[in-house]
């Protein structure tokens, strides 16, 4: 029987909610993305909240807020607790994606669902894989094998195919098969036939993608064209994704244009995104690769952009026209709002809008079209307490503070208690002894602890009153006390001396700026006041989402032609549009579950295994077609010495079969081929082929749909009886093999 | 010899399964141009593509006239030293190879510049040219690159590359061909550095692993013990107001070096006034590709980079040549080339070896041959380039940094994987020698064999290969029980094999099945109850029928062929091709064609079928005979009636009647039974139904 698989969508379907979908095969659950979007609603992660405990693995696609936003708060919240895969990039920017999402809301308001800390652990245990790394998990998932693929959309996106038994699963979402400047086109198309292809269907409805070219001259002329008469130009965007390929065309442009506007990119983590992006080449476009390999040219050395993480410094550019790029695409947050509201009133700035905004967000409002006159904004700002309210607070802290104080030192009793017991194991106090040597600021023993801050405090346990004893019960030999050496090891680190002090912050690089943001503990409270801004700026929406558009969705899907196929990710108009395309012309099984809805897409395939004899093989001449062999076989079932079904040549002959053609017969290209036999030969009406002056060719039956999804071809070969026929049945039957 | 005895007695036994040839083209007892060349179930590959740096021109080449280069289907390279690396412009550009070649990132990066440098400081004469500027620009199209653990499939060899420490961008390649795994650790090292991960342990054990064996049973020093003493002699000399030489190759370990000196001058600010220079363009350029491929080192430096990248130094300077070179007081310089056979380190060498002050570090391992080898041996005099003999005053330190792995590392290594094939490439003939020797001792149970074939010499192995296929479909919806019969088509691709009904075929695999209608028009103008009659003489089956839209007479004949009236003066014939019906269709469309021309030999036709049954069997015996004569030559008329036919000696007798075969020998009885099912069923009428 075929390898068992189970679909249910946690968050997602049905409309462009986040991406989270669970996927159990064989009784190993992965979570396939864990999103959330730019409004952290919880509510939304219920359905995942149910299972998250019984996930044991998740696989991660885009470095974006939609396919890895929820992490920090499963991992802190939900319960979730398995290892998480993901590339290399998606890891890295993911983690920066997060940190500026931490530290956009920080800044406005009491935001308490994670912390920068539960970021970094939840992204600590991240288990990266390069592309096409066949990884093969251990424990509960013996015997599953999954592997990233090439995804495009964004730098490390991943389609995951998901391998156990030989039977495929490939989880594809948001996929490019364009080649863009940094991203190479993604390789879905290149695996046939899986067993379960779990994909979007946000596109579907989406066929207006414009040529690369165009779009990229009318973008950069927008730009221009409200540069030139003075205006600011803001594009909101995502923090490590998409913009990657914005900033790589107005830096290919600017220096062909030789242009002197500035342009900033100005999120929280600008400088580290652009750091990092520098080492990933290897992630990259063929094309960047192949610069950096002749030229050592790193196509992320950016001459005209300047990388900006606070507003201030923004604030302090020379004033003139200027292109801003900052972050988050939703205008929900982050420095694009700020912007927004400061530029939104004069009619000579330019918003740009990269990317269809979130659902129910500011920058979905305003690419509505008509576009909006007035929005109703909600800015917050957090501001430094002061007067009484800094006096409140401290109060109120130093209140927390001594109520904490006298807690601990309750603990501490405590702990003396049990620690001095009367079956103490009095070799306790001489490790203690031993490290501290080393360890000048370590931890002293809580006993010493308590002696140093509390003074004299009387064990309970003791009769009377007297200070902590501790005896000194330490091993002596012949040649003294016997000393464990490694206490007196001189570790590798002290060698390394010159490089350990960068290792504090091994997860995060965190701009200094930032940095002090994050340290920043001055009490501060949040305020926040209602505007009415006036959007008088011109309001440009363009797609640079990078994703397939419809029709490119439709045949990738055709030609990989899964054997069953589920859809996700996608309003409800475009997920029903495209199940029924599907239905009709490519595969009769499609899926599209409800959240929570299990389906179960176990193939309904049999198959068995069996060892192929070498006296069986030594009589099956192969014949070669494409990149494979074909071959009839006549064959009995017997045992191998150990009990393995084996095939062994008939002890009888064979009935005879049915013989086959096998082959796939182009009329265009049996066409050339008839001419170069000097065959006359042309196309009659109706796809009939003229061969000759009387014999006719023609593919009859319901003609294969594109991709070869289709039942055995019928082909029709009449005519008179004449030399003709038989010499043109011959060139035909040359296109096959006969089995 | 003892090994080489043993393992042609156990040839013969072990002779079942496919046979894997490993053949060092270079580094066969030797160090220099790696190149060995691997061949499997007709599948061939290439590791390296090294020269010898101590020769030029072709005699720096590996042995590739032993090979067909165009049967090679992919090449692996493992990192950019010259001796694994540099002939392959020649082989891509100069011989007829047309495969694929594979190497990291980093490795195509620093190739494209090493090459460019060695083409232009390599002095030779024009023929002496291996390859131009050119030709590695051309290569640069050709290489393909992998990324780490990354697998690749190629005509069915699946490769995949693991770290292998070394320098930047180093590769041990994992090869599997039809499920045997062959491991090729090119040069490695287990010992994790200031910038290299060490090499990982594949997860797998390989069938094969062919091994360097660069520093045979030495241990190395701690590398903490090498960095002091390194760093000792340097501050010592400075001190005194000496100068220090580093002859070192400008990539791969030099960068190791910078990397040491620049943190212990930061730690030492009393040095910071004595200068440190590396004097060499290439690396400069390199440095580059350093500050990019940051993933490929070790988590230490990724986490200085998150603050600054350790590879922009601080207290070390570029210098282009040596007449930028103000040589006023103490100083450090690192110059290429490390053999001190010229080029700006031999200068330097030259200026200073004289004054008993100066220091020259050999920091790794050296070819045999070159200046930087005798002197570590402290001779009294060298030979200055201008033909002049000095005394050599100056101290000689030799701290090896080579990373390649010591005796302890290979052993742990060998032992954590167990492979029951070792082969040992890469090292000097008695290195190697006593290496083989002691391994033996840790592999004392005789499960592993230890070989280090010379340069051309094959190394022959066999592997039983379980060939598995899959029954998959309509043909697989009932598990078969022994004796149950399998047919269906049988695909292969890679090395993979399916088995399949033929209308699963389009399911499962990107092939197609057809079928091939035919219809023919042939003029008759006689009367169809004709035809139906003659047919019925013939055939077995005719079944008249009428067509329902025209209302004319049809007939089916064998099953197989409809023949209609299509109109007074024609009559078509309809058939899905398969060559039985091709065949009944012609000899339909002969009696037709002859009803209409000659009737007597109709006539005669029917009188040789009326013949008796004793005379067609004679007919067909007769017709056995000679075909099975033209089949196996020697065939004599035995007792019984038994016909015995014997070849190379073996005999075989063959009992018409029942189709029994006897014989000793197991070949020829399978062939002369599948011969006689042939022969009987083609002299046999065709029977009616196929199915």
């Amino acid at each position: 029987m075929g390898t068992s698989v189970q679909v249910s969508p946690l968050c997602g379907v049905y409309n462009e909610n986040p991406l989270a979908y669970l996927v159990s095969i064989d009784g190993f659950n992965f979570l396939l993305d864990c999103g959330w979007n730019d409004l952290f609603d919880p509510s939304l992660l219920e359905p995942l909240s149910r299972v998250a405990s019984t996930v044991d693995a998740v696989l991660l696609s885009h470095p974006d807020t939609l396919h890895l936003g929820a992490l920090p708060y499963a991992m802190k919240q939900l319960g979730l607790s398995a290892p998480v895969y993901a590339t290399e990039p998606v890891h890295r920017l993911g983690l920066l994606t997060m940190y500026d999402q931490y530290l956009s809301r920080k800044q406005v308001s009491d935001f308490d669902l994670f912390t920068l800390d539960d970021i970094d652990s939840a992204f600590q245990n991240v288990i990266r894989l390069t592309y096409s790394q066949n990884y093969h998990l251990s424990g509960k998932g013996e015997g599953i094998v999954i592997a990233p693929h090439v995804a495009g959309h964004m730098l490390g996106g991943s389609i995951w195919k998901i391998t156990k038994d030989g039977e495929e699963v490939v989880y594809a979402v948001d996929y490019n098969h364009r080649k863009e400047r940094h991203l190479n086109g993604t390789v879905l198309q290149s695996f046939v036939r899986p067993a379960v292809l779990i994909t979007d269907a946000y596109n579907a409805l989406y066929t207006n993608q414009t040529q690369s070219h165009h779009r990229d001259t009318e973008f950069l002329d927008t730009i221009s064209k409200h540069l030139e008469v003075g205006g600011n130009v803001l594009l909101p965007v995502d923090t490590a994704g998409r913009v990657l390929e914005l900033l790589l065309i107005l830096e290919q442009h600017w220096s062909q244009r030789a242009f002197s506007f500035p342009i900033y990119f100005l999120t929280y983590v600008s400088s580290s995104t652009i750091d990092y992006v520098k080492s990933f080449l290897e992630w990259m476009s063929d094309s960047i690769s192949k610069s950096f390999e002749t030229s050592r040219d790193n196509a992320f050395l950016l001459r005209h952009v300047t990388l900006l993480i606070n507003k201030a410094d923004l604030d302090n550019a020379p004033p003139g026209p200027k292109v801003v790029l900052a972050s988050m695409a939703s205008l929900e947050a982050g420095f694009a709002r700020d912007i927004f509201v400061e530029w939104a009133n004069d009619p000579r700035n330019l918003v740009l809008f990269t990317e269809t905004g979130q659902f129910g967000t500011l920058a979905r409002m305003l690419q509505s079209a008509p576009s909006p006159k007035f929005v109703k904004v909600t800015m917050s700002k957090r501001v430094p307490l002061a007067g009484e309210e800094l006096i409140a607070y401290e109060e109120e802290q130093n209140r927390l503070k001594r109520e904490e104080a006298l807690r601990a030192s309750l603990v501490k009793e405590e702990e003396t208690k049990v620690s001095h017991g009367p079956d103490d194991n009095s070799s306790e106090p001489m490790v203690i002894d031993t490290k501290t040597t080393h360890d000048v600021v370590g931890s002293h023993g809580p006993a010493y602890k308590d002696i140093l801050i509390d003074g004299f405090v009387p064990p309970s346990s003791s009769v009377a009153p007297m200070f902590p004893f501790y005896d000194n019960t330490a091993d002596w030999d012949e040649y003294g006390e016997v000393i464990n050496p490694d206490d007196y090891v001189i570790k590798d680190e002290d060698m390394d001396r010159g490089a350990m002090h960068a290792g504090g912050d091994v997860d995060g690089r965190l701009d200094e700026a930032t940095a002090s943001l994050m340290l920043d503990t001055r009490p501060s409270k949040v305020i926040s006041n209602e505007l009415i801004v006036t959007v008088s700026c011109s309001l440009v929406k363009m797609d640079y989402e990078g994703r397939s558009d419809g029709r490119s969705i439709k045949s990738t899907i055709a030609h990989v032609s899964p054997l069953k196929l589920v859809l996700v990710h996608a309003t409800a108009e475009a997920t029903e549009h495209l199940k029924q395309h599907c239905l009709n012309s490519i595969c009769p099984h499609v899926y599209a579950p409800k959240i929570e809805e299990t389906i179960d897409v176990t193939s309904d395939l049999c198959a068995y295994k069996v060892q192929l004899s070498e006296k069986l093989m030594s009589n099956v001449i192969f014949k070669k077609l494409g990149d494979s062999e074909v071959a009839w076989v006549d064959s009995e079932v017997g045992k191998t010495e150990s009990e393995k079904r084996c095939l062994q040549p008939m002890a009888s002959a064979a009935a005879p079969h049915k013989p086959v053609l096998v082959g796939d017969l182009k009329m265009q290209d049996f066409k050339q081929f008839l001419a170069s036999k000097g065959v006359q030969v042309e196309f009659a009406g109706g796809g009939a082929l003229r061969c000759g002056e009387y014999v006719t060719l023609r593919k009859v039956g319901p003609t294969g749909q594109k991709g070869g999804a289709s039942g055995p071809q019928q082909i029709l070969i009449e005519g008179p009886l004449c030399e003709d026929y038989y010499k043109i049945r011959d060139y035909l039957y040359s296109q096959f093999y006969l089995l | 010899m003892a090994t080489s005895l043993k393992r042609r007695e156990q040839q013969p036994m072990s002779r079942e399964g496919d046979q894997l040839i490993v053949t060092p083209l270079g580094a066969g007892n030797e160090v220099g141009r790696s190149c060995v060349y691997m061949s499997f179930r007709g599948k061939t590959i290439l590791f390296d593509c090294g020269i010898n740096p101590a020769y030029s021109g072709m005699a720096a080449l590996p042995y590739f006239d032993e090979i067909d280069p165009s049967t090679i289907d992919v090449l692996l390279i493992t990192h950019f030293h010259l001796d694994h690396a540099a002939s392959l412009p020649y082989f891509l550009e100069k011989t007829t190879f047309k495969g694929r070649v594979f190497m990291t990132h980093a490795t195509k990066a620093i190739y494209k510049l090493l090459l460019t440098d060695y083409v232009k400081v390599s002095k030779v004469s024009v023929e002496d040219m291996l390859f131009d500027e050119h030709d590695i620009n051309k290569s640069m199209d050709k290489i393909e690159v992998i990324d780490f653990h990354q697998t690749v499939e190629v005509n069915g060899i699946k490769f995949w590359c693991y770290t292998a420490g070394h320098v930047l961008g180093a590769a041990m390649f994992m090869v599997d061909i039809a499920g045997v795994r062959i491991l090729y650790t090119g040069d490695y090292s287990r010992e994790e550095d200031r910038h290299l991960r060490a090499a990982e342990l594949p997860q797998f054990s390989p069938d094969i692993c062919i091994i360097e064996s660069t520093s045979g049973v030495q241990l190395h020093q701690s590398r903490h013990i090498r960095e002091k003493r390194f760093t000792d002699v340097i501050h010592s000399t400075v001190a005194q107001g000496g100068r220090v030489l580093i002859p070192a190759f400008a990539l791969g370990r030099a960068q190791e070096l910078l990397l040491i000196l620049d943190e212990y001058w930061a730690n030492h600010p009393d040095l910071h006034n004595i200068p440190i220079y590396y004097a060499s363009p290439l690396a400069k350029k390199c440095m580059a590709v350093y500050q990019t491929y940051i993933l490929s080192m070790n988590d230490r430096i990724r986490n200085q980079f998150a603050n600054s990248n350790p590879f922009v130094f601080k207290h070390i300077s570029a210098l282009n040549s040596i007449d930028d070179f103000r040589d006023v007081g103490p100083s450090v310089v690192m110059a290429s080339p490390g053999g001190l056979q010229s080029g700006f380190s031999r200068q330097l060498f030259d200026i200073w070896c004289s004054d008993k002050r100066n220091a020259c570090i050999i920091p790794g391992y050296m070819v045999e041959g070159t200046l930087a080898k005798t002197i570590i041996n402290e001779p009294k005099e060298v030979t200055l380039m201008n033909g002049l003999t000095a005394p050599l005053n100056m101290q000689v330190h030799y701290i090896s940094f080579s990373a390649h792995a010591d005796y302890a590392q290979t052993s742990t290594f060998l032992k954590e994987l167990m492979p029951p094939n070792i082969i040992l490439v890469h090292g000097e003939a008695n290195e190697m020698m006593r290496l083989k020797q002691k391994l033996f001792t840790e592999f004392p149970d005789g499960n592993t064999r230890i070989m280090n074939p010379k340069n051309c010499e094959s190394v022959e192995m066999y592997f039983n290969s379980e060939k598995m296929a899959k029954t998959i479909g309509r043909l697989a919806e009932k598990t078969p029980d022994v004796g149950d019969s399998v047919s269906g088509i049988l695909v292969k691709k890679g090395f993979a094999y399916q088995i399949m009904a033929p209308d699963d075929l389009h399911v499962f695999s990107q092939l197609s099945t057809a079928t091939v209608t035919q219809r023919i028009t042939i003029p008759f103008s006689g009367a169809f109850g004709v035809i139906t009659h003659r047919l019925g003489k013939i055939f077995e089956s005719v079944e008249s029928s009428t067509d329902e839209e025209t209302g004319l007479p049809a007939l089916k004949v064998h099953e197989r062929v409809t023949v209609k009236q299509e109109s007074e003066k024609h009559i078509s014939l309809q058939w899905s091709s398969d060559p039985i019906s091709d065949m009944v269709s012609d000899s339909i469309v002969a009696l037709v064609l002859n009803i209409s021309r000659e009737v007597p030999k109709i006539v005669a036709e029917e009188e040789v079928a009326v013949k008796s049954e004793e005379e067609n069997g004679k007919k067909v015996e007769k017709v056995i005979y000679a075909l099975l004569v033209s089949l196996f030559g020697d065939v004599k008329l035995g007792e019984n009636g038994k016909l015995v036919i014997s070849v190379d000696g073996n005999v075989a007798h063959l009992d018409k009647e029942s189709g029994d075969v006897e014989g000793e020998h197991e070949g020829l009885k399978e062939r002369v039974r599948v011969a006689f099912h042939r022969i009987q069923s083609a002299v046999k009428p065709i029977p009616l139904s196929a199915e």
